[in-house]
């Protein structure tokens, strides 16, 4: 077991196992939070973003889509060399908010149950009792997931996805929220088992944490002389606000336009000769979920066009694959869905938008029709 | 199998030719009778075309007769399965054959074989055509000749056809035959083929093709979808889309009704004015656009000068020439009489000396009457009756320089009113009523001359004419199908109230006849114009020089009046100047017609002489009027032509103004924002920033403020804030929750409230414009701001799309037919397989 506890959550860990057990798969809170005023949900997001930008000089952008990924209910992939800081911003993150946070760290030998939890039997009251596993908590750091073996990584994926464990039968609902925010190292593979396609598809949003500049990298060398900052951040907003966060973000509006918008970005994906995979259905609802955040992080209660090109590239460009030739010319992902964004037309207004889309739909009709003409 | 798509169409079409010989032992079908239908619809139906070229619709019968006989001559050998040049020599036979029982019955055996009589027949018929080709415009009468030779030609057409869409298998080459029955009414008729003439022959020629494609498809097209209803459908859709187009497109763009071939001119390519004769010409001379036949003359003479060159006084028949009176015609040589007296107290001499240059007649241009004509060469004839002068032989009147002495009383109103003589010494000619005179010009004539002494019946006529009901025009008769004379023609014009000189002249000529008076038409030139030169002439000292040209040719009538002899008189409005003794009543009326024509009166009008008798009016009566006019025109349109660049330089600012004014119109509070922010965008295009169509309503705004605007905490923050105000409301407008829609629970409560309060109405929208764009012209440089206050691209680029649309969607559909169209067609080895299949079956 490679798990490591945080010993300040020990307890309350223990005592929402006690919980869990009593009434499994039932709703955790019982009744949805109430939706968080703007005020106080900007005044939340500030409070966290400048908590976590202590710590990570020069990284707010990868600060402010990692709050994105939480609010909008999603899981973040960090993928980066080692050292820039990934793994303490997901430490940060976790740490200003008043949750419970597991940190796993991955290795080869790790076995499902000792993500998922395992039922033990009790001599006292001779029964089995169901241990929690790393898994149970708000947020759950997974270090270096590429490390563990396909069998381990999928129990995660079971549980990111579903938000419950399945146990001998038994289902065990998880904490709201839940998020897991995975670090891959794309260098050094290793003996790795890197994560397919499928299972990526899963995160909301994968970052490239990136070097920091040159300030950045100055500043951070004079404040981690001595001590970790990360030991000075304090929990800034409790897991009930962060509920009613959730619950405002889900209540932004998301007009017409912006979904046809979505969707025309999708099929671009998808028929653009660069990519051999494009954009999945879940992968727009979670790009829309994203937008939605995002509008509400900049204080606005509907979604923009430019909501969904902020964070489109970091959900989709780990889902789409390359056209091997177009990799070969030196494309990348994020070069690829650019050129997409760049050359997909606004539609601005909503009256005009259904004839406007029309043309396009009837385009791509065409080829579909020729594909099964020749077949 | 595998050599089958090596081999060569032509091995093949021989062989499956041979292989349908062998099936047609069997069956022929309705092929033969479908095809023949559809030629005969295509070639009567280019016959349509041809009502404009000849007159009525008489002679349709004869031709569609024809046209029936020959098709279903050949449908019915082909249906015995003759062969094929037999078939075609029977249609020539059955051509003959109707012919002859049409036009030469009387001189053939049985009604419709030809004998030697029918030649000679045939010959007098062809003449009379050629006649009718060379001396009658279009319409032409009907006669028996051209009837005939109509028919012909187009019973060869349908064998033309005929043979060329089935022995020959060119279907496709058969509308040859059709362009060519097309090609006589584009070229004759002012309003070219027409539309039903056109539509009926691009229906028998699409026919014609579906039938050879149904029928008989070819081999290399051969497929099995041929004959499905989907290939029917679309050919049907095609055919009907490229029909309407062409009928359609013409509409929109302008015809040749300019230049060299102006409406209704006759393709003419031995040269204009034959001469022979002037009253079918005359129009033509009017409507040349650049002067030929340059006249030049001088003269002692003291009124504006008419050139006459020939009379016109037999108004029977359907077309009207000078009678040249050969027999009595004398040689030209001592003094002309005029053969009866004049009792005028006074008779004016008048010299002219006439240049006739390149004009090219045998009539002689002179003033009347003419007493005496020196320095003629060649052989001229007078004619005592009309004292017209004529070349005979092949004498003309070019580059003849003569002499012409001529009198003329000098006529008042109270002379002519007292002339109520009975006419006596005038030939019957001038005075015999046409037979066929139609009611409306009697009916008409009764009414205007009522009852007085000729010269006041004459008046009248002459007011009448000159009214304002009537309009000079020279293309109106083209339009009306009634540029000619004749008596009908005479009708149309009485109807129509519109003409040019010729309609005037006959109509009041043959009225004047109706109410008694001798009349006939002198065709000619009207009063030249100065050309500033002089001629000086032995006794007569420096005489100021005329010119006139084609553009001056012009006919009036010349009324008679015992005692006084004949008297020109001029009921054309706008041309030639109306003599003294005519102005009585016609000068209220003068000026308002004036006012709608060219205006060709000489420039220098010589005053008038004081009428003695109780005539006090001014006269000629246009004269001041187009005087005044002259000068007042090049101003006018010199303004006019300012005005109308300066509107066309302003208009893209005015059409930018008014879209601005449109859009920041302040009731219009519930579309405010999104027009404020259209207008934003195309602030942005003026000043050359247009907005990307994949770019965001933030991103576009972001550029806009970063690359037009100012420091944004400088002296442009005004604009900052306006343009950031503008872009918030129109988001919100667009992409935020609509305005009726409740949220489910307060989220963000406060906020859009307040930002529809202060952004959603107009004014405000509008004071943002301002901002925006005060702050865009201090920052841009002075060729930026001219081009977007005088040249907004915005408003050009939209003029531009819009010029464009009908090409992009002509392309669009081009693309899609194409498309189509390769849909249609199946892959090459599928053919080659299916071809190798039915060799080897059919062998």
């Amino acid at each position: 077991m490679e798990s490591h506890r945080r010993t300040a959550n020990d307890v309350s860990a223990a005592n929402r196992t006690l919980a869990g057990l009593a009434d499994p798969v039932s709703h955790l809170n019982g009744h949805r939070p109430a939706a968080m005023d703007a005020e106080g949900f900007h005044a939340a997001t500030q409070r966290i973003l400048s908590s976590v930008n202590t710590v990570i000089d020069g990284k707010s952008d990868a600060a402010k889509l990692a709050l994105t990924v939480l609010l909008a209910q999603g899981h973040l992939l960090l993928e980066d060399v080692p050292g820039v800081g990934k793994t303490l911003l997901a430490k940060t993150l976790a740490r200003t908010i008043d949750c419970t946070v597991n940190r796993i760290q991955f290795t080869p030998d790790l076995l499902p149950s000792d993500v998922t939890g395992v039922s033990i039997y009790n001599q006292s009251s001779r029964l089995f009792e169901f241990r929690p596993g790393a898994v149970f908590a708000n947020i759950v750091i997974g270090d270096e997931i590429n490390r563990a073996s396909a069998k381990t990584q999928s129990a995660l994926l079971e549980c990111m996805e579903e938000h419950q464990v399945t146990v001998d039968g038994t289902s065990y609902r998880l904490d709201e929220p839940f998020m897991v925010v995975a670090t891959q190292n794309p260098i050094e593979m290793e003996g790795t088992y890197p994560l397919p396609e499928a299972q990526r598809d899963r995160f909301m949003a994968r970052i490239s944490m990136g070097y920091p500049d040159k300030d950045a990298e100055i500043e951070m060398l004079e404040t981690h002389q001595a001590t970790s900052p990360l030991t000075k951040v304090s929990a800034v907003v409790t897991s009930a606000e962060v509920a009613a966060m959730i619950t405002t973000v889900q209540q932004v509006y998301v007009s017409k336009a912006v979904k046809e918008y979505t969707v025309s970005l999708g099929r671009a994906t998808r028929e653009s000769p660069l990519l051999r995979l494009g954009a999945s259905p879940r992968s727009l609802l979670q790009l829309l979920r994203a937008a939605k955040a995002t509008a509400a992080l900049d204080a606005r209660d509907f979604v923009l066009p430019d909501d969904v090109v902020h964070v489109a590239e970091a959900v989709l460009a780990h889902r789409i694959i390359l056209d091997r030739k177009a990799a070969g010319s030196g494309e990348t992902p994020h070069s690829v869905l650019r050129g997409i964004l760049s050359h997909l037309p606004v539609t601005s207004e909503t009256a005009g938008t259904g004839t406007r889309n029309a043309a396009p739909a009837g385009r791509t009709a065409a080829p579909v029709t020729g594909l099964s003409r020749n077949k | 199998m595998t050599a089958a798509p090596t081999r060569s169409p032509r091995a093949s079409r021989q062989s499956g030719t041979r292989q349908e010989k062998t099936a047609a032992r069997q069956r022929v079908g309705p092929y033969p009778w479908v095809m023949a239908a559809a030629i005969a619809v295509a070639v009567s139906g280019a016959a349509l075309s041809l009502n404009g070229v000849l007159r009525g619709w008489g002679w349709y019968w004869p031709v569609l007769t024809t046209v029936l006989v020959v098709s279903l001559t050949l449908a019915a050998l082909r249906s015995v399965r003759a062969q094929p040049l037999l078939v075609t020599a029977g249609g020539f036979i059955s051509l003959g054959a109707v012919l002859t029982l049409t036009f030469f019955r009387g001189s053939s055996v049985a009604g419709f074989i030809p004998t030697g009589g029918t030649l000679v027949e045939l010959d007098r018929l062809i003449r009379r055509a050629s006649e009718t080709v060379l001396s009658e415009t279009a319409p032409v009468a009907p006669n028996v000749g051209i009837v005939m030779v109509i028919c012909a030609v187009l019973g060869l057409a349908v064998i033309l056809v005929d043979a060329l869409a089935l022995p020959l298998g060119m279907p496709a080459a058969s509308g040859v035959g059709l362009l060519a029955i097309l090609v006589v009414p584009a070229m004759i008729k002012p309003q070219s083929v027409g539309f039903w003439g056109f539509a009926f022959t691009v229906a028998g020629y699409l026919a014609i093709l579906a039938c050879s494609q149904y029928f008989a498809p070819s081999a290399r097209f051969q497929t099995d979808s041929a004959r499905s209803p989907g290939q029917m459908k679309r050919a049907v859709l095609t055919g009907s889309v490229a029909l309407a187009a062409t009928l359609v497109v013409p509409m929109a763009i302008p015809g040749f009704d300019q230049g060299t071939f102006p409406q209704g001119s006759r393709l003419n390519p031995w040269g204009t004015s034959t001469g022979l004769n002037p009253m079918i010409t005359l129009g033509n001379s009017l409507r040349t656009p650049d002067g030929s036949g340059r006249i030049t003359y001088a003269t002692n003479a003291s009124t504006p000068l008419y050139l006459r060159s020939v009379t016109v006084d037999h108004f029977d028949g359907d077309s009207w020439g000078p009678d040249d009176r050969d027999a009595s015609r004398l040689p030209l040589g001592g003094r002309i009489d005029p053969g009866y007296t004049v009792l005028a107290d006074e008779q004016q001499r008048l010299v002219t000396a006439i240049d006739a240059g390149s004009f090219t007649s045998p009539y002689l241009p002179a003033p009347y009457a003419p007493e005496s004509v020196r320095g003629l060469s060649g052989r001229w004839t007078w004619d005592p009756a009309t004292l017209s002068i004529k070349g005979s032989d092949t004498t003309t009147s070019r580059r003849q320089e003569y002499l012409v002495t001529s009198t003329a009383p000098r006529l008042t109103a109270g002379l002519l009113a007292q002339s109520s003589a009975a006419v006596q010494g005038i030939p019957e000619d001038f005075t015999r009523i046409p037979g066929n005179v139609p009611d409306i010009v009697r009916s008409t004539a009764d009414t205007v001359a009522g009852t007085g002494t000729p010269y006041a019946k004459a008046m009248a006529i002459q007011k009448y004419l000159r009214s304002a009901e009537f309009t000079y025009s020279l293309q109106s008769p083209v339009q009306g199908g009634y540029d000619g004379n004749g008596l009908s023609v005479l009708a149309d014009f009485l109807e129509q109230k519109s003409g040019y000189c010729i309609h005037y002249a006959s109509a009041m000529a043959v009225m004047a006849r109706l109410e008694g008076i001798p009349s006939r038409i002198a065709v000619g030139y009207a009063p030249g114009r100065l050309t500033g030169a002089t001629v000086s002439v032995a006794g007569q000292g420096a005489l100021p020089e005329y010119e006139v040209d084609a553009r001056d040719a012009h006919a009036w009538p010349e009324l008679y009046f015992q005692g006084l002899g004949w008297v020109p008189f001029e009921p054309t409005p706008s041309r030639g100047v109306v003599p003294d003794y005519a102005t009585e009543s016609s000068t209220a009326a003068a000026p308002d017609v004036l006012d709608n024509n060219e205006d060709l009166l000489p420039d220098a009008t010589p005053a008038p002489t004081p009428a003695p008798s109780a005539t006090a009016l001014p006269a000629p009566g246009g004269g001041g009027n187009a005087g005044s006019g002259v000068q007042l025109l090049p101003w006018l349109l010199g303004a006019a032509g300012v005005l109308g660049t300066a509107l066309l330089v302003a208009a893209p600012r005015l059409i930018r103004t008014g879209i601005r004014a449109r859009r920041l119109r302040p009731q219009d509070t519930g579309n405010a924002v999104p027009l404020g922010w259209r207008e934003l965008l195309d602030l942005g295009t003026d000043y050359g920033l247009p907005p990307g169509s994949s770019e965001t309503p933030r991103a576009y705004s972001a550029r806009l403020r970063g690359a037009l605007l100012g420091d944004p905490d400088g002296l442009d923050r005004a604009a900052h804030q306006a343009v950031a105000a503008l872009t918030a409301g129109f988001e919100r407008h667009s992409y935020g929750r609509p305005a009726g829609a409740v949220p489910e629970a307060a989220v963000d409560g406060g906020q859009p409230g307040s930002a529809r309060g202060t952004d959603g109405t107009g004014g405000a929208v509008a004071a943002q414009v301002a901002a925006v764009e005060s702050s865009l012209q201090a920052n841009a440089g002075l060729a930026r701001r001219l081009q977007a206050a005088w040249i907004p691209p915005s408003v050009m680029g939209r003029l531009g799309r819009l010029l464009a649309a009908p090409f992009l969607a002509a392309g669009r559909f081009l693309r899609r037919t194409a498309k189509a169209a390769a849909r249609s067609r199946p892959g090459p080895s599928r053919q080659g397989v299916r071809d190798g299949v039915r060799r080897q079956s059919g062998g």
